[in-house]
């Protein structure tokens, strides 16, 4: 299963298509930093909010790299449906942490961030809740990314109205008073979280929001994956 | 393994591609595929390499090493030769060096030596129809699906299949074959699975039937050889010099 990951990741740097959503996230972080200095915190949860839609066409691209037929003898020579389907998935998994490190690393880079006046113990906190809330993006972006990916939507039109309708979706029904926040991912309130600086327990929420939503989203992707190779 | 009453279509509520397939292949056996362009013979072959899932019904013992020769490899993808078979023998388990053995041999066999470093998309359809073949047999596989093998390849490696074929079936492996045109009348003593209106239909290897087999022998030995040949049961239906000795 490794060896996939790695066959997977090694196909979509060499075919130059990690380019496109690199340049994307560049350009959407330029936007959030051009503006001047933000306390980190807050400034991580816009990130996260705003490179979900990054992350999850990233995924899309990556899963969508490999000819159908290669995919098929993938499942094949894996040996099994199961490590062939968690094999992309970790792909775009560790592809998407690599985005993640630019954006995490990007404020300090060009003092898009004010340094926390308690010194370095409290930057890195920062940094460490930026991963947090980073990774609560990454997980139901790359489940977004896979339902619309090729081999389950099966033409390229699908593709792109699936991945556009939900990234709309998990902004427009994570907005404030919506009545069903717990149809979509909590991106939305993540990026409350980080501006209000709320207490453990709503970050524990949010975390649990995030994986069950994940969950749910990776099973049906799964669940189509095994009959749509 | 054997299919048990299974049926498949591509879309819940279209129409069924296969029905009521029931079929055997036992260890050692080989069998070809019949069928017009179009029957369902590649559909088939991909339900019994665990590509497809049968909508009903199910396929059972599967042998754990499937090797998969689609009638079309894919070859738009950025590697060479060598890095993709590397990467195929690692994902089927191999460590670096058996890896690098198997990976060897096999080109070494199907001559793809001048290709090592040669990115797939820049190889001819023969060559990349090679690359194919040696990926699904990176392991000695339990099952090898041989789609329209032929396709594409030049003569040496045409002659080739079949001796592929026998060796995987002599080492107790099973073998499908599919073709439609007519080369499978290398593989003598097959059993031949028709498939035709969405049905299978199976006709078992005839035991009585009998292949011509060309062997080279010393010239000194030739009367011993003749006379064993002839002790098993065999007949020896010509003695001739080699071309070219």
């Amino acid at each position: 299963m490794i060896a996939l990951t790695g066959m997977r990741l090694r196909a979509f740097v060499r075919t130059g298509r990690s380019v496109a959503p690199l340049i994307a996230a560049l350009a959407v972080l330029s936007v959030l930093y051009g503006g001047g200095r933000a306390e980190a915190g807050e400034a991580y949860g816009a990130s996260a909010l705003i490179l979900f839609p990054v992350l999850a066409w990233q995924t899309k691209i990556l899963l969508d790299v490999e000819p159908d037929v290669q995919r098929r003898l993938a499942r094949v020579a894996a040996g099994s449906a199961g490590r062939e389907i968690t094999a992309g998935l970790l792909a775009a998994a560790v592809a998407g942490l690599g985005t993640i490190a630019i954006a995490l690393a990007l404020p300090w880079l060009v003092q898009g961030v004010k340094p926390d006046p308690g010194g370095l113990g409290g930057d890195v906190a920062a940094v460490a809740l930026g991963f947090g809330v980073h990774l609560l993006a990454l997980l139901p972006a790359v489940a977004l990314g896979g339902l619309a990916c090729r081999a389950v939507t099966r033409s390229a039109g699908n593709g792109v109205a699936v991945l556009v309708t939900g990234a709309v979706l998990a902004i427009v029904l994570g907005l404030q008073g919506s009545p069903v926040p717990w149809l979509v991912p909590p991106l939305m309130a993540t990026a409350r979280f980080t501006a209000s600086g709320s207490g453990a327990a709503t970050a524990l929420w949010l975390t649990v929001h995030a994986f069950l939503w994940s969950g749910a989203a990776l099973a049906v992707y799964s669940r189509l994956r095994r009959t749509r190779a | 393994m054997h299919l048990d009453d299974v049926w498949l279509r591509y879309r819940r509520g279209g129409s069924w591609v296969l029905r009521q397939v029931t079929a055997e292949l036992s260890a050692g056996e080989i069998a070809v595929v019949l069928g017009r362009n179009g029957a369902g013979k590649s559909t088939l072959l991909q339900l019994i390499a665990g590509v497809l899932r049968p909508s009903r019904g199910r396929v059972a013992g599967r042998p754990a090493a499937v090797g998969w020769v689609p009638e079309r490899f894919p070859a738009d993808q950025p590697h060479t030769v060598s890095a993709y078979l590397h990467a195929m023998a690692a994902v089927r388990g191999l460590r670096a060096a058996a890896a690098g053995r198997a990976v060897d041999g096999w080109i070494e066999r199907l001559g793809l030596g001048g290709f090592r470093d040669v990115k797939l998309p820049e190889l001819s359809k023969g060559t990349a129809q090679k690359v194919g073949l040696a990926q699904a047999l990176l392991v000695s596989p339990g099952l090898l699906i041989l789609d329209e093998p032929w396709e594409g390849l030049d003569a040496a490696t045409r002659e080739l299949v079949p001796a592929i074929v026998l060796e995987v079936a002599a080492a107790g492996g099973r073998v499908l074959v599919s073709d439609h045109r007519g080369e499978t009348v290398r593989l003598p003593g097959a059993a031949r699975w028709t498939v035709a209106d969405g049905g299978l239909a199976v006709a078992p290897a005839e035991a009585d039937q009998h292949c011509v087999v060309e062997v080279a022998v010393s010239a000194a030995d030739l009367p011993g050889a003749v006379a064993r040949l002839r002790e098993q049961g065999h007949r020896v239906l010509r003695v001739r010099e080699e071309v070219g000795s």
